[in-house]
């Protein structure tokens, strides 16, 4: 462990070495990473099954690291990602050379994974909350490479999340080792606490993980913050950043005496992060803020799965259990592979065109092909599109959520059932947006020439950074017997009962259903002849093609003709008016009978539903409490005469 | 691999897309004849339409892309694939694990995708709008084509694969959950009839509207392949209902089973094409609230089967 773990560090002590060398720098502080990361994909994979632990002594405490399944699960879907991120960005970095140092970015880049790294492996409450703050401070960094307003802003909302999250962690891990006596994880496990307390610390975990996870209502940053990033750093930030959050819910959680109303409270949760997401996503036209409102949308669906699974824990189902928590895991490595690809396609399409909003693109599939293919695939495996990845992990949290339903009360039922049409509702919207993203992105007329003209295909380790993910989308999706078994021997690990996951080909799930993407690409295959014999029978050799301006009624076709992004889902708007307060710009800029300047925004309600008050009542407060600092020396003084005396007197009398 | 499984399914395959035209062409006469005009010449009508267009030259937006010009093809062959795993003539055997519900209703979702996308591609004001209001219309009914089925499923017993629930409706188990099925079942046909896009919820394809939604750029052989795709469609999601909610009567013999499916198609498209003559379009917000009374339904069937489980 401690292996991987160095060459991250030397990566970044390399990397800053080589300050000075804007090109070596990007080569060697992000070609270690990459390195780094296909070592640890080996090495965390064979940890799978077994367990080691890492004891680092100092001075004053030794730092414990301990990799069981669940630890390397993670760390292998970190690695993953952080190979596909770190080849991206070694060209991906010059979009920055000299604007920033480079040499810096990759130092923080190899210390921001290695920092995940060791969250999820970290044994012990004092490391574990260093390595947690490092790992926020660092992604705080990355943010800052992008310098503008809008980035300070968005890091300010960002830090303020992060630490009131990371306070209540804090605050919850501090009261289990009181509880237990020590500071080590594994004295946490099966100590006695009243029911009320076990609730307060579950409550100050799930919350305190889940702003960082950006589960509803604490997702506000996520939008403001993704976008601001560089891509290579918002990929990795949303395809595993905000799972470390998942680790610790799962972990920390499960040393609490479960009940079952916190999976099912964890359920409502999900089904509304991911309804709320998905419906916010669909309003953007920034692509890299619509694409972190679906990772709030992938959080709820993680989420369900994770909620059964909390669910059959406290019912003593450990079939249920295990059940749920495959489909959490499993679309934990899912969401990370496609998010990660999609934030990469979304990050090429900026590199060559400088620009992220997607009103202004159109019909780049022509001149960035491959960026094209892969954000394309992206699409599909987030929009559970089968033989994908996504359909797979969408299948098993189905299955898990009809097997609770079928296990539980008339309330249990109605609440499993509704999280099964939230999620097929959840569904139907994410194919809506990415149909949007994609087609307005590549596909069509350039809505603005001059872009179109200057755009090409990224560099080719852009495009390979993306391709490894594709791949992983690919035989996550057809590999799912294999996949899922693996993920079974993680969820073994927690759950301590476990089913059959695979038959040959097919995926068995713990009701007994049975699904094989690979047989269903098989049958697609086989298929596509039909069409292709209809052609060929009936075709006629004289027959020709002829290439025309699309038809539009006989009058002169123009780019400004064709659909654009808000009217895709201006009907949507329409009717969820209620939720989408439009934020409307209308300007005459020339009188009466020139052109106006029209826009609208939707923007999120919670906002001013949730936040606007705290913000306005601490302004207030501030504003009460400024009477105590008048700015006068001699008050002050009298402030620390006072409480001098305040404690002579306890002093005495105490 | 089961030889006559793999059979069967080709048959099945071939044959009904061999006759969904025909389908299409009893559905004409008998708008024709509700409405009082002459309508087509026969029943086969569709084909030589189809047969025409194949023969025909096209014409190609210059914006397409390949996602443009292969669509007809993809859409065609998804909803081939439907069709081939449709528990009619093998039920459980090499295909059980092609034939789950979830894996179909996502089938439905990627030529959604693909309708989608393509619209947008071919650079048609009017496409794009076709393929805005598709998303639009399966927003409003897969809640009730989730929850009614998975009212089915709950009775089954949690197995989702068609073969299963097809064994388990009809036995005669069913006959103790009656009222719970048959709710969920008036809201499927209904979630059905609309997914079907006929009048008077033809809005992503309407013709006079605009222009035939996605089909407005396309010609010659695709124009054929992306028509007969919307005509699959149409036979796949009915098939569906018809796999799940109507499997009587329970025939062994495959041939039989088939010829049977064939006749129900037939009743469908019959009982199908009398709503469909006599209504006008509704506009997209009318649909939302026909809509909701389907999903009422279906949450009754839901209520019906959380009421009997405790009794």
């Amino acid at each position: 462990m401690a292996e991987v773990y160095l060459l991250f560090l030397a990566g970044a002590a390399a990397s800053l070495l080589l300050y000075k060398f804007q090109k070596a720098a990007a080569y060697i502080g992000f070609g270690i990473p990459a390195a780094a990361c296909a070592f640890g994909i080996w090495y965390f994979f064979s940890g799978l099954t077994g367990g080691s632990e890492l004891l680092v002594s100092f001075p004053i405490m030794e730092a414990k690291f301990v990799l069981d399944p669940l630890s390397s699960f993670f760390s292998f879907v970190i690695c993953l990602i952080g190979l596909a991120a770190s080849i991206y960005g070694i060209h991906y970095a010059e979009e920055y050379s000299g604007k920033v140092s480079i040499g810096a970015m990759g130092f923080f880049f190899n210390l921001f994974i290695v920092s995940m790294l060791m969250v999820v492996t970290a044994a012990h409450v004092f490391w574990f909350m260093v390595f947690w703050e490092f790992m926020t401070l660092t992604s705080f960094f990355l943010i800052h490479f992008n310098d503008s307003e809008k980035t300070a802003k968005a890091t300010v909302l960002y830090m303020v999340i992060a630490h009131i999250g990371g306070a209540a962690i804090l605050t919850g891990m501090l009261l289990m080792s009181t509880g237990a006596g020590s500071f080590y994880f594994s004295d946490f496990k099966g100590i006695n606490l009243s029911a009320t307390m076990a609730t307060v610390i579950f409550f100050l975990f799930f919350f305190g993980f889940g702003s960082k996870a950006g589960i509803f209502p604490v997702h506000v940053w996520l939008p403001e913050a993704h976008p601001a990033a560089p891509s290579h750093v918002s990929a990795l930030m949303s395809a595993v950043m905000i799972k470390t959050a998942i680790y610790g819910i799962i972990r920390t959680c499960l040393w609490l005496p479960l009940s079952e109303w916190w999976g099912i409270m964890i359920i409502v949760f999900g089904a509304l992060s991911a309804l709320l997401g998905v419906l916010y996503a669909l309003t953007q036209h920034d692509t890299k803020a619509l694409l972190a409102y679906h990772s709030v949308e992938n959080i709820g669906i993680i989420l369900l799965g994770c909620g059964v699974g909390f669910y059959g824990m406290a019912s003593g189902n450990g079939i249920l259990a295990a059940a749920g928590f495959i489909g959490g895991l499993y679309h934990v490595i899912n969401h990370a592979t496609f998010k990660g690809l999609l934030f990469l396609g979304a990050g090429s399409v900026i590199f060559r065109t400088h620009n992220q909003d997607m009103n202004k693109l159109g019909g780049l599939a022509r001149k960035m092909p491959y960026t094209a293919f892969a954000f394309l695939i992206g699409a599909m495996a987030i929009s559970a599109l089968p033989p994908l990845n996504g359909f797979v992990s969408e299948w098993f949290t189905y299955q898990s959520l009809i097997q609770a339903a079928l296990g539980s009360g008339a309330m249990g039922t109605f609440i499993f059932t509704g999280a099964i049409v939230a999620l097929a509702v959840t569904g139907v919207l994410a194919v809506m947006c990415f149909v949007k993203v994609y087609s307005v992105i590549f596909t069509g007329t350039p809505r603005d020439e001059k872009i179109w003209e200057k755009s090409k295909e990224s560099p080719f380790l852009m495009v390979a950074g993306m391709f490894i993910l594709v791949g992983a989308c690919i035989l996550l999706g057809l590999g799912a017997p294999y996949a899922a078994g693996k993920i079974m021997n993680v969820s073994l690990s927690i759950t301590g009962m476990g089913f059959e996951t695979a038959r040959g080909i097919n995926v068995v799930s713990s009701t007994g259903s049975i699904v094989s993407p690979v047989l269903i690409s098989i049958v697609f295959v086989s298929m596509l002849v039909v069409p292709f014999l209809f052609t060929a029978i009936f075709r006629d050799s004289t027959s020709t093609v002829r290439i025309t301006k699309p038809y539009v009624c006989g009058t002169k076709y123009s780019s400004r003709m064709q659909i654009t992004a808000s009217p895709f889902t201006g009907f949507l708007r329409q009717v969820m008016n209620w939720l989408f307060r439009n934020e409307v710009h209308f300007e005459e800029t020339n009188g009466y009978f020139g052109r106006v300047k029209y826009s609208s925004h939707a923007k999120d309600i919670w906002w001013s539903i949730f936040y606007t008050p705290v913000i306005k009542g601490l302004q207030f407060l501030s504003d009460k409490l400024s009477v105590l600092q008048n700015g006068r020396m001699q008050l002050y003084a009298s402030y620390v005469l006072v409480t001098l005396a305040f404690f002579i007197i306890i002093a005495i009398f105490g | 691999m089961n030889i006559p499984d793999i059979v069967y399914l080709i048959v099945q395959v071939v044959v009904i897309i061999l006759v969904s035209p025909l389908l299409d062409g009893i559905r004409r006469i008998m708008i024709a004849k509700f409405q009082s005009r002459r309508g087509p010449v026969d029943i086969f009508q569709t084909y030589r339409d189809i047969i025409k267009l194949f023969k025909r030259s096209e014409t190609m937006p210059d914006c397409g892309t390949w996602v443009f010009r292969s669509a007809p093809y993809l859409m065609f062959t998804i909803m081939a694939v439907v069709i081939a795993v449709l528990p009619v003539m093998h039920t459980n055997g090499t295909f059980a694990a092609a034939s789950d519900l979830f894996l179909i209703i996502y089938l439905f979702a990627l030529m959604r995708f693909i309708f989608g996308i393509a619209s947008v591609d071919s650079g048609n004001p009017f496409a794009g709008i076709g393929g805005s209001r598709e998303q639009m219309i399966a927003l409003f009914v897969e809640p009730t084509i989730i929850l009614a089925a998975i009212v089915v499923v709950f009775i089954t017993g949690g197995v989702t694969n068609l073969g299963e629930i097809k064994n388990f409706v009809s036995s005669e188990a069913i006959l103790n959950v009656l009222p719970v099925f048959i709710f969920s079942g008036v809201a499927f046909l209904f979630a059905t009839y609309v997914e079907t896009g006929k009048k008077p919820f033809d809005l992503a394809e309407a013709e006079q509207e605009i222009q035939e939604g996605l089909l407005a750029e396309y010609a010659g052989k695709r124009l054929a392949l992306a028509h007969g795709a919307l005509v699959l469609k149409q036979v796949a999601i009915v098939g569906l209902f018809i796999s799940i909610y109507v499997p009587w009567p329970v025939i062994d013999i495959p041939i039989l089973s088939l010829v049977f499916f064939l006749v129900k198609l037939v009743i469908f498209y019959y009982f199908a094409s009398f709503v469909e003559g006599v209504s006008t379009r509704l506009r997209i917000g009318d649909t939302r609230l026909a809509a909701s009374g389907a999903f009422t339904l279906a949450f009754i069937s839901l209520i019906l089967f959380i009421i009997g489980r405790a009794a």
